[in-house]
């Protein structure tokens, strides 16, 4: 008896330290996918630096080793844009101080892991606001330049505009400044570079004052829009900020539409009282609204009907800067097995608004099982500073939020909806956003973006070896 | 075995399977892609259970109640090492499938050996006893745990849990021979 009991120990320890072995092995190999589920890959490592002797470090020994980097932010691009099969994954969460702020100049000088939101607490009770950023306030300031955000600014261009300045550990492991004066062929790609160039430092950024803005909404028809934003948002100055809507319920589809203005108030001494930044408001109604439209069309009736009714009543109220580029984005959050939501953003010149969206729904209406839950509609300003730049002239940018199943068919059936939209956006001399997944055909992006090829040379030229991978560029080069 | 000895070993199994349980339920969520499958692993644990107990019922009144436990105990030692390596939905589901089989044991041989080792007159306040240490030790654990997640990742647990029940299984063994 004493003998199995000994032998039954012996065993266990045996097996005990061949499992603990073996789940080593697997934990190194940790698999990593992007908030859409859509892409999933396993990589070699996660690793992260805290300050700039770490990153070089890491830098250096993935070259040692011939391994490659993927950076990543918050990872919320959807295509695999912070992953490469077996790489190392660097994230830059822990990056992310606030290094230094000049009040006089509005300048301010983080790390690139920090995110929006830092920021604006840092900046808020010193009345400062940033100039360009998402409508949400989540992302990191280096996921943020490496694809060259645009918001509910219209008055700053691209987030490129309110860039002054980055340090950038390179594929070399040096350091070295990039500016519109040092390095300012490197200040075009790495802005809007996916990360494929070497990995943003510290980044200085312009900053505006922290106003006060009175909301001003508007409802009115698709093919009214063009007009009436360059005669009444563009040419009136004090409008700063602007949003709209178009409608996907199936009584007004595509033809409905709510706008949003925030003009600068004549009350600006109202500003202390409306400080506070927000807080996430009570997102349960939104989050149950939105839940209704993804099964039902009167569900999206319902939602639309409810939105447009909840925006006017916001009409004459007061908002501050800081405020109005915090927008809650957690209601959007989504899980369920099968499913996932991922989003697709068109830029259309204003002026070819009405028959781009035209031609849209005529080619959506015969596509009754493509799921489109929302479309945001917002304005960025011709700049083409960036190599890869979507804003080749003054552009609306349609925001699509799409609810989709994830099974091959599904993924199928999306892509050619997706195509067909792409073709139509590129006819009316359009262009897409890439932080998404990569649904279009590489002749779709060399057509958005003319400077594709002189884009994939330059990556050759700075980072010969392929230490900064990811599966856009595996996908599109 | 005394009921004393009885309520070591119980506690010491109960203790380790609470501080599994919590995370076990999170495990099976992120391996399962689907509620279905979800349910699906729930279901085979109880479905093996409920074929299994009359068929561990009369091994249990052949081979002796220490026996079963030792198997218990050893089988669940063993399967914790398995677990935190499953990664596949099928993994879970043939894991669900023992670990329903090893808890029909459990319980069924839990049973047997309070109704063979309590007196009649006094079963009520015996089993009340033994109820008494057995739950204070679970409800430490389960609080215990809860701040050991905070130093130690999951799959740790997991490992801690087996070492747990391999001890108790090294202890049930020690009394076999004396009631055969
Ligand atoms: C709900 C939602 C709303 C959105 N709204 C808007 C919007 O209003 N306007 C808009 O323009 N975009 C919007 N986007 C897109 C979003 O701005 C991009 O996906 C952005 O890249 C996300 O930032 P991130 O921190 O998650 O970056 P990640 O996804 O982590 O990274 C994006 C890219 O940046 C690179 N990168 C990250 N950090 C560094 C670094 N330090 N150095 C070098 N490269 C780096 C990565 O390699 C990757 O290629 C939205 C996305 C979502 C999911």
């Amino acid at each position: 008896m004493r003998k199995n009991r000994i032998i039954l120990v012996l065993v266990y320890v045996l097996f005990f330290f061949s499992s603990v072995q073996l789940f080593h092995i697997q934990q190194t190999n940790p698999v990593f996918e992007d908030r859409g589920r859509l892409v999933s890959v396993k990589m070699k490592t996660l690793t992260s630096g805290k300050d700039e002797k770490d990153l070089i470090k890491i830098v250096d020994s993935a070259k040692r080793q011939n391994d490659t980097i993927s950076i990543a932010g918050i990872q919320h691009s959807q295509g695999g844009q912070t992953l490469y099969p077996n790489g190392v994954l660097l994230n830059m969460k822990s990056y992310n101080k606030i290094l230094e702020l000049d009040e006089n100049k509005k300048m301010i000088t983080v790390q690139s892991g920090a995110t929006w939101d830092d920021i604006q607490r840092f900046i808020n009770p010193r009345g400062l606001a940033l100039k360009v950023s998402q409508s949400q306030n989540i992302f990191t300031v280096g996921g943020s330049l490496s694809v060259n955000v645009h918001g509910r600014d219209i008055r700053h261009q691209g987030l490129i505009e309110t860039v002054d300045s980055f340090r950038l550990l390179t594929a070399e492991g040096k350091i070295i400044n990039v500016s519109r004066a040092e390095n300012e062929e490197l200040f075009e790609l790495v802005i809007g570079g996916y990360g494929l160039f070497g990995v943003i430092l510290d980044v200085t950024l312009h900053l505006t004052d922290d106003e006060l803005y009175q909301i001003e909404t508007h409802s009115l028809a698709f093919d009214e829009y063009s007009e009436y934003f360059q005669r009444e948002v563009i040419q009136n100055e004090a409008v700063k900020m602007h949003l709209a809507r178009l409608s996907v319920a199936p009584e007004t589809f595509l033809e409905d539409m709510y706008v949003t203005n925030y003009l600068l108030s004549d009350h600006q001494e109202l500003l202390l009282e409306h400080m506070n930044l927000k807080r996430d408001s009570t997102i349960a109604i939104p989050k149950l609204f939105l839940g209704i439209s993804r099964q039902s069309d009167w569900g999206k009736d319902l939602f639309w009907e409810t939105q447009e009714n909840y925006t006017k009543r916001l009409n004459g109220s007061l908002i501050t800067r800081n405020n109005v580029m915090r927008s809650d984005s957690t209601f959007m959050d989504y899980e369920h097995a099968r499913k996932t939501e991922v989003l697709q953003e068109y830029f259309v010149p204003v002026d070819n608004y009405e028959s781009y969206i035209k031609d849209l729904k005529a080619m959506l209406l015969k596509q009754p099982e493509f799921n489109l839950l929302n479309i945001t509609v917002r304005y960025v300003e011709k700049n083409e500073k960036a190599v890869m730049s979507y804003a080749k002239q003054d552009m609306f940018a349609l925001v699509l939020l799409i609810n989709q199943d994830i099974d091959q068919d599904s993924m199928k059936m999306n892509q050619e909806v997706i195509r067909k939209m792409i073709d139509i956006t590129l006819v009316h001399e359009g262009s897409y956003y890439l932080p998404y997944y990569h649904y279009a055909s590489k002749d779709q992006l060399r057509k958005a973006y003319p400077r594709t090829e002189e884009f994939f040379e330059l990556k050759d030229k700075y980072d010969p070896e392929h230490l900064f991978m990811n599966l856009f560029y595996e996908e599109y080069h | 075995m005394n009921t004393r000895n009885f309520i070591i070993y119980q506690s010491t199994v109960g203790i380790a399977a609470s501080i599994i349980f919590p995370f076990y339920i999170l495990f099976l969520k992120n391996v399962g892609s689907s509620y279905s499958q979800f349910g699906w692993a729930y279901g085979l644990f109880a479905l093996t259970a409920a074929f299994s107990y009359p068929f561990i019922g009369k091994m249990a009144d052949k081979l002796g109640d220490h026996l079963l436990l030792a198997i218990y105990s050893w089988g669940m030692a063993a399967i914790l090492l398995v677990f935190p390596l499953a990664y596949e939905i099928w993994h879970v589901y043939v894991l669900q499938i023992v670990m329903g089989l090893l808890g029909a044991i459990q319980k069924n041989s839990e049973k047997a050996f309070l109704a063979r080792a309590v007196n009649k007159e006094t079963a009520g306040v015996e089993i009340g006893r033994y109820h008494e240490w057995t739950s204070i030790g679970a409800a430490i654990a389960v609080i215990a745990t809860g701040y050991l997640v905070d130093f130690l990742t999951i799959g740790s647990l997991f490992y801690i849990a087996s070492i747990a029940f391999a001890w108790s299984g090294f202890y049930v063994m020690k009394f076999r021979n004396e009631t055969k």
